[in-house]
């Protein structure tokens, strides 16, 4: 079986991880314009001060819980599903993968592992469905929307976790909490965003995660071995992209996780805490440039459902226009 | 003619399936809702001040003292932060090794206006540049497949 080494995932697959994204971007936008208030203060006043935040998150919350249980009910009720989940399961070659990918940026070896490969070159026997990083992705975006839920369900109403846990303050403990959670999830997507867009031989957008396997052709040419990356161009402006949005992925990261660590809500301190200075100068420009990482993300992606239109169309087009050449032979696209 | 006559049949999820699960994730989310807002119909209690709060603290505001030193809740708090930070380094660690590897990646494609293989070759082919001829002397002397 020959099968291209993108375009893997099912129609339901890619329109889910749409509204996931999309979903997952409007709570990281207004639940993060409250946890870190004083950085993202504009971002508070454009979703209608803290009012308009908190309705905006717990639509988008309601939102992903209808997401969540969806999915769950697919991947437990259908056969796909059930497939499906025996693919993500970790394997020793993930493993390995990991260690590979270490020797390769040292250079003592030259390839990526299979279950590495972003842009594979090889068939669908050797290329697992997901990477060793795509596998992780899954496990802990999957392990945080959950305790997210539980936690977001929990601080719905204040006097619920009041009544459960009798004061105000155990109710900010559990807001805390959920905030906490949610930094990982966000360090993890602004990682992913850079993973998926700025792979130089995929740059600006990994297609596998829009287009769905039923638009890509089964066959393709494949008779020079290895991944055949020597022969695609580099796009030029992928040097400074990739520079300047790996250097605010890495300083967005830093910023949250720092943020997170200095907006102690539990605790709940005695005196309020005034902010100011040159730290917080830094610290509002980093956290800033994790938020940017992110829209570029939500525009990344829209992005890829462009292409998927596109893409559709020109299938189209050419399942309406004979292309066979004169002497019967195939006619090779100019790309 | 639709395009999908030229594409394969690929093993997708079934609409029935897909259909009923939308629905009654809709349904469940809607009874988690409203389960966890039936807790908010006396929200007007969350402002009132409690003194009737009994231990050596009490008075007014005692149940806010008391609510702030639950072990429990400040030890799952510091877990949380560890987890954030373990976390956090183990993901700026990935996000320097990817970014080292797109760039050893990067540095094997033709370069940006490499006009190197744009020649045609006497039968019309394209000319494959070094790459595929591999510049590192991989080939076998014999022009046999390498191992």
């Amino acid at each position: 079986m020959t099968q291209l080494d993108h375009g893997k995932f099912s129609k339901m697959t890619t329109t889910f991880h749409t509204l996931l994204a999309l979903d997952v971007f409007v709570l990281f936008f207004s639940g993060y314009s409250l946890m870190f208030n004083d950085e993202l203060w504009w971002m508070v006043g454009l979703m209608g001060g803290a009012s308009g935040v908190s309705a905006v998150h717990r639509v988008a919350g309601g939102g992903l819980l209808a997401l969540i249980v969806f999915w769950m009910l697919m991947m437990v009720t259908t056969d796909t599903g059930r497939g499906n989940f025996r693919e993500i399961l970790p394997s020793k070659g993930d493993f390995d993968a990991f260690i590979q990918d270490v020797q390769f940026l040292l250079g003592n070896v030259d390839e990526r592992h299979p279950n590495a490969r972003q842009f594979a070159g090889g068939t669908a026997d050797e290329i697992p469905l997901l990477t060793y990083i795509g596998k992780g992705v899954v496990f802990i975006f999957a392990a945080e929307l959950t305790l997210l839920s539980i936690s977001g369900v929990l601080i719905w109403s204040k006097t619920g976790v009041i009544s459960l846990l009798a004061t105000k303050t155990a109710a900010a403990a559990f807001v805390t909490f959920h905030g906490l959670l949610g930094v990982i999830m966000l360090m993890g997507v602004i990682f992913h965003i850079f993973e998926h867009g700025f792979h130089p031989a995929l740059y600006p957008v990994e297609v596998k995660a829009f287009i769905p396997r039923s638009m890509i052709p089964e066959e393709h040419d494949d008779s020079t071995e290895g991944t055949g990356i020597e022969r695609l161009e580099l796009a030029p402006s992928w040097n400074m992209a990739s520079t300047v949005v790996g250097a605010m992925a890495v300083i967005g990261i830093v910023s949250v996780l720092l943020g997170s660590l200095f907006d102690e809500g539990y605790p709940v301190p005695r005196e309020l805490a005034i902010g100011g200075g040159p730290t917080d100068v830094l610290l509002t420009v980093g956290i800033n440039m994790g938020v940017f990482v992110l829209l570029l993300g939500l525009v990344l992606q829209m992005y890829g459902n462009l292409l998927r239109v596109r893409w559709q169309k020109q299938l189209e087009q050419e399942a309406s226009e004979p292309t066979a050449a004169a002497d019967g032979g195939r006619v090779e696209s100019d790309d | 003619m639709s395009y999908r006559e030229h594409l394969p049949e690929t093993e997708g999820y079934p609409r029935a399936a897909i259909a009923i699960n939308a629905v009654i994730a809709i349904a469940v989310t809607a009874l988690i809702l409203w389960w966890a807002s039936e807790f908010a119909v006396f929200y007007e209690n969350l402002f009132r001040i409690q003194p009737v709060a009994e231990g050596a603290n009490a008075g007014v505001g005692s149940d806010w003292t008391s609510g702030n030193q639950i072990a429990w809740l400040d030890f799952l708090i510091a877990i949380t932060h560890a987890a954030d930070v373990l976390m956090g380094v183990f993901i700026l660690f990935m996000m320097f090794l990817h970014w080292g590897a797109f760039r050893r990646l990067a540095a094997r494609m033709r370069q940006p206006g490499d006009s190197g293989s744009s020649a045609v070759a006497a039968d019309g082919g394209r000319v494959d540049d070094e790459a595929s001829a591999g510049t590192d002397g991989d080939t076998a002397a014999d022009g046999g497949e390498r191992a």
